[in-house]
């Protein structure tokens, strides 16, 4: 089982994500409600997998990646994004993300999108 | 669902004052940058959890809130027609909001005012392609 960092700067949206991992048996390891945190808390505890917001304050998701891309090129983080941001998912990927999971958050795509991610890193 | 829901009203709320404080700023100082930028985000994450609980009006008309503020943002200031628009926005779903709170359930759509926010969006596209 993974240990994850879920950033996102709704709390409502954390709890979601927080309840679809667990009950998969995955441990969430810290919580970030912006880009800034995100970096601070990967640095602490170098999680398996981020989930990723792409809107956040202070600094975004995108920017976030980047610079956590930049401490380790291998770090596994997956944007969580809504229908319409096409544009900023792809830059998300080119700035380093491996993966993307869409708004509204459906289970089975969430825990498919990890798995997929987590073989990934694993082969 | 009912944790989810009293964790979205309260959420959601919070959204609702900030997002009139910055409109308040806004209309004191139209190109304040950072009072468009909550705007637009707040509208966003709106949007995101309500769509997360099937609450369709509220995720439509906080879209469409969405969309205007993207296209503010491009603008750089936000002009009188906007705010009032805006403002309209915001009661919409401050309405809804508060239907969901007292009944559990979400109004069906105000077409009209979604309808307003579209047609606002589209206006000012057609104004940037096709400047006069």
């Amino acid at each position: 089982m993974a240990r994850i960092l879920v950033a996102d700067d709704a709390s409502f949206m954390r709890q979601i994500i927080r309840d679809i991992l667990e009950s998969d048996g995955h441990e969430i390891v810290a919580e970030a409600s912006d880009g800034i945190q995100a970096v601070e808390e990967w640095k602490k505890h170098h999680p398996d997998v981020v989930t990723m917001d792409i809107v956040m304050p202070r600094r975004s998701g995108i920017d976030a990646v980047r610079a956590i891309a930049a401490i380790d090129a291998t770090a596994r983080v997956v944007m969580c994004s809504a229908l319409g941001q096409e544009t900023l998912v792809t830059e998300a990927l080119q700035a380093g993300a491996c993966d993307f999971i869409v708004k509204p958050f459906k289970p089975d795509a969430v825990l498919a999108t990890l798995r997929r991610v987590l073989e990934k890193g694993d082969a | 669902m009912a944790k989810y829901r009293v964790v979205f009203l309260e959420e959601a709320s919070e959204h609702l004052e900030d997002m009139s404080r910055a409109l308040l700023e806004l209309e004191r100082e139209p190109g304040q940058g950072e009072a468009i930028d909550l705007v637009f985000r707040m509208a966003h994450s709106i949007k995101g959890m309500a769509a997360s609980l099937g609450y369709d009006p509220i995720t439509e008309v906080a879209h469409r809130l969405e969309d205007r503020m993207q296209g503010v943002r491009t603008a750089g200031r936000v002009e009188d027609d906007d705010l009032a628009l805006l403002w309209k926005g915001f009661e919409g779903i401050e309405a809804m909001l508060a239907a969901v709170r007292d009944t559990g359930e979400v109004p069906p759509t105000d077409r009209g005012l979604a309808r307003a926010l579209a047609s606002a969006e589209a206006l000012r596209k057609k104004k940037v392609l096709s400047p006069s």
